[in-house]
């Protein structure tokens, strides 16, 4: 199998991501795709940024401005 | 007339650990390499430029690196000439070619150095900062500065009068959220800037003996309720802070602006002042993006944030300041006693959770009303604990300030089915039924007295089996007392004499993280009219209590701190309640019986044991 590289963009895992653990993954060239070392995640980009949207769902006001305080 | 001061930071790190870690994929470490250095301080420039462009004055934190090119010291005199930026100095950013050959060390955190190497080092920083601009700073800072470095850098820099001292609960959190791998232990420190105490820089000073010097403020302005349970590099005033919490739709970040007029709303509770800092390096802004994000993100998100401080401006609405000058404004109307006090709310989850923040010379504790105003966080800063960090000390890597009750880490109310958790809170009782108000959500409103800060609960309804109940609880903290009051009242009851109990009480131990530290020597004490009982902590489930109760008492000689209540009347019932291994924990309180319309007033008071 191919060597670990670094991806375009540092993505995180978004698994360890939704237990708030900041773990950058590797990509495999060969096989298109970003892994984890830490919690066995493997995914495509598209995969990564599904859950990644998923991860800010928590925030209801994300996308509110808020001026009453 | 309320004021709402900003200051913006910038240092000019020239190796900074994001863009060396990607010039180095697949290559060997090179701390001389021209192209970091070039992106450094090109990201620098920007920076400045985006600040100047929206009128804000800056202060250039010049890191040990940053003074050995020529570049970016004439950038800093420049902008100190044009925009009348202040020049200061950091001990971030210190890791270089030069420090590698003057220390032989790859060590990266002033804070954790030994004392011996902490001296040296800020005499060549401070030194090799002179030879650069024939004068010395008065701003300096990093993500830590213990007190013991702090008092060094006074005694023998005495023209340093402000630091970027701390970063707000970045503990275990941290810790845990680096993959742990990021060793800011640094938990137990207030939101906003203080003076700091001679012996703890965790610790407001009590008076002008106990004054280290210096104002300190804390490294970003985060988010008091996302940070308390989550990373603090998710929440907070730094643009990359918030993209790497992912809390953005479509490159736009309200949430920052949010976070902003919440700090601009704490006039409210700090007679009429408030603080915004925002402080950033270069290394998240590198050309090949951070976090999920591209440049263009990233130099958005920086352009929006400065933009929003700058319209402030313009408005009138806030007062950017340098460092410096900051601190002669804090000093000039902050005395000693006054707290820093917040009722937070939640910007984030979409809840209307609450969080009350107070911090003095004597205590920092949090109030969640979630939790029927449970106290879920306090540090006993009236002891004052000298705790030393770095190499050659017992603390080592953990500079944080400990705790009593620490819900998150020690469980508070919810436990896996045994044992208790760290949490101040009250029961109220009703014919063998009972209810913790840590299940009754409510919200509260803030108060001023002469000088009393007062949070007000609103009423919470208990269902018992045979009568329903409204209960209202209100804190008082009088300046300068070291006391909370705690009132209870059953304001209404459906069964007029129906026979009520109040208990009021306090689970704690003590520590600094998630892991329970060792009870043995606690001493727990009940002490009436005419006796006074007492246990050394030994993990055996004792418990006793006491009628007409005057004081009951928690000694923690683990970190020196008299923990006592008392009630106002003396038809009370003092207990305490010894834990056990898998419960490791002590329990104080006080409890009545009353009827409608009658109340418990409790005292907790936080104190130096020795």
């Amino acid at each position: 199998m191919a060597q670990g590289r670094k991806g375009k963009l540092n993505y995180r895992c978004p698994r360890c991501l939704m237990r708030e653990i900041d773990m950058d993954m590797l990509y495999d060239r060969d096989n298109d795709e970003y892994y984890c070392l830490r919690c066995s995640f493997t995914g495509h980009e598209q995969e990564v940024l599904r859950l990644n949207a998923q991860f800010r769902e928590k925030y209801l006001d994300r996308t509110r401005r808020i001026t009453d305080f | 007339m309320s004021e709402f001061y900003v200051t913006i930071i910038h240092r000019p790190e020239m190796v900074p650990e994001y863009i060396q870690k990607e010039a180095e994929q697949g290559k060997k470490e090179d701390l001389a390499r021209s192209t970091v250095l070039k992106e450094s301080l090109d990201i620098f420039r920007t920076q400045q430029q985006v600040a100047h462009e929206n009128g804000l004055r800056t202060t250039i934190q010049m890191t040990y690196a940053s003074l050995f090119n020529a570049q970016a010291v004439a950038i800093a005199k420049e902008h100190h000439e044009r925009y009348g930026d202040e020049i200061g100095s950091t001990f971030l950013g210190i890791q270089c070619k030069e420090f590698r050959e003057k220390f032989k060390s790859k060590e990266l955190a002033i804070w954790l150095f030994s004392m011996e190497d902490k001296k040296k080092i800020v005499d060549e920083v401070l030194g090799k900062f002179y030879v650069a601009f024939g004068f010395y700073p008065a701003a300096t800072g990093s993500y830590y500065m213990d007190a013991e470095l702090v008092n060094y850098i006074k005694e023998k820099y005495p023209m340093i009068k402000v630091a970027v001292a701390t970063c707000w609960e970045e503990g275990p959190k941290a810790y845990w959220n680096a993959n742990n791998s990021w060793y800011t232990l640094l938990d137990g420190g207030p939101w906003n800037p203080w003076i700091p105490s001679k012996r703890n820089i965790h610790c407001p000073a009590s008076d002008e003996s106990d004054d280290i010097g210096i104002v300190a403020i804390p490294h970003i302005s985060r988010d008091l309720m996302a940070v308390f349970d989550g990373p603090g590099s998710y929440y907070g005033t730094h643009p990359q802070n918030i993209l790497r919490g992912m809390v953005y739709e479509d490159h736009e970040i309200p949430y920052f602006k949010n976070l902003v007029d919440q700090y601009r709303s704490m006039v409210k509770y700090n007679r009429g002042y408030a603080y915004n800092m925002m402080y950033v390096g270069p290394g998240w802004m590198s050309n090949n993006g951070r976090w999920e994000a591209d440049y263009d993100t990233l130099l958005k998100s920086y352009k929006d944030g400065m933009a929003y401080y700058g319209q402030l401006k313009k408005e009138g609405k806030a007062k950017d300041v340098t460092m410096s000058e900051f601190a002669d404004i804090f000093r000039k109307d902050r005395p000693y006693t006054r707290p820093e006090c917040t009722l937070w709310k939640d910007i984030l989850y979409g809840s209307k959770r609450q969080q009350f923040w107070y911090a003095d010379p004597w205590m920092r504790f949090c109030l969640d009303m979630n939790q029927g105003g449970a106290m879920i966080d306090l540090r006993p800063y009236a002891a004052k604990l000298e705790r030393p960090c770095g190499v050659g000390t017992k603390a080592m890597q953990d500079a944080s300030y400990p705790f009593l009750v620490q819900s998150l880490y020690r469980a508070g109310y919810f436990t896996h089915y045994a044992g208790e958790g760290a949490v101040k809170s009250c029961k109220v009782s009703h014919a063998g039924e009972e209810v913790d108000l840590c299940t009754c959500r409510t919200l509260a409103s803030f108060s001023e007295q002469d000088d009393t800060r007062i949070v007000t609960l609103e009423p919470i309804t208990i269902e018992f089996a045979e009568s329903t109940i409204r209960v209202q609880s209100i804190f008082r903290i009088t300046e300068g007392t070291g006391e909370i009051e705690i009132i209870r009242k059953i304001i209404a009851a459906t069964d007029p004499d129906a026979d009520i109990t109040i208990d009021e009480y306090i689970t704690a131990c003590h520590g600094t993280t998630e892991y329970p530290e060792d009870l043995t020597g606690v001493r727990l004490t009940l002490a009436g009219p005419a006796t006074a009982e007492s246990i050394d902590y030994a993990y055996s489930c004792r418990e006793a209590q006491m009628d007409n109760i005057q004081l009951v008492e928690a000694c923690v000689p683990q970190v020196d701190t008299r923990l006592t209540m008392r009630a106002d009347t003396n038809g009370a019932v003092g207990y305490f309640r010894e834990g056990f291994a898998f419960s490791p924990m002590y329990t104080i309180g006080i409890k009545k019986v009353v009827r409608e319309k009658g109340e418990l007033r409790t005292w907790l008071k936080v104190e130096k044991a020795n």
